[in-house]
């Protein structure tokens, strides 16, 4: 699964920290989401979408992989 | 004090199910581990004996006549304390700094947690797998003496490299 998220953020010009307090997570889970290293869980993942204000396949996408 | 508040938190963590003790536990724990461990550690290599600081009476459930073999129940026993002051600062410590949550205890952390006990199980077993096959006598009750603390020692290593990882990212 590929995301967007390091997009989204940019486009709200906000940092990993931020966000990650917006959404109530650790620095860490953001960084390793955008780096492909951890898949997010569905209440996760909505959570981002209802931030960024997209539906949640603008964020991510299935891979071949998947 | 302290141990009541740690088990009142205890009886609320296994009903809400996390089974995660609260992050204001882990300094506490560190202090206690570390304690422990240097103790340990100058029992076991330099020399210092379980009677360094004298022995005290503990209650018995099962104690063992050393020259005649014959087992005791619900006795008094004196006992150098030293070893078992160690074992419990270890034990304690080695809970509250692994399975207290971190700051933020979210489901990325909770599964490097995850991973890391799986690990550190694994790498436990596989070398008492290996001793038990390979060592043999007192070097063998060695090893299940490190054993006993060794499940936790690797769990706690491992998730913080994770962490540390984690955090480089």
């Amino acid at each position: 699964m590929k995301n967007t998220i390091k997009v989204q953020r940019a486009i709200k010009d906000i940092t990993q920290a931020q966000l990650a307090t917006i959404i109530g997570v650790s620095r860490q889970t953001i960084s390793a989401i955008e780096k492909n290293k951890y898949v997010p869980s569905t209440v996760l993942a909505l959570k981002l979408a209802r931030y960024f204000e997209v539906a949640i396949e603008e964020i991510f996408e299935l891979t071949e992989e998947d | 004090m302290f141990v009541l508040h740690l088990v009142k938190n205890i009886i609320h963590l296994v009903m809400e199910k996390s089974y995660l003790l609260p992050h204001r536990f882990k300094k506490i724990g560190w202090f206690m581990l570390v304690l422990g461990l240097i103790m340990g550690v100058a029992m076991r290599f330099f020399g210092i004996d379980a009677d360094y600081f004298g022995r005290i009476p503990f209650l018995g459930i099962v104690s063992e006549n050393f020259l005649s073999s014959d087992k005791h129940f619900f006795e008094v026993v004196e006992n150098g304390f030293l070893d078992e002051m160690v074992a419990v600062l270890i034990i304690l410590g080695g809970i509250l700094v692994g399975f207290c949550k971190t700051k933020i205890e979210d489901e990325f952390i909770l599964q490097m947690r995850l991973s890391s006990l799986v690990w550190s199980v694994y790498v436990n077993y596989g070398i008492l797998f290996l001793a038990v096959l390979f060592v043999f006598d007192m070097p063998f009750f060695d090893v299940m003496v490190f054993n006993m603390f060794t499940v936790l020692l690797f769990f706690i290593v491992r998730f913080h490299v994770l962490l540390h990882k984690a955090n480089r990212m």
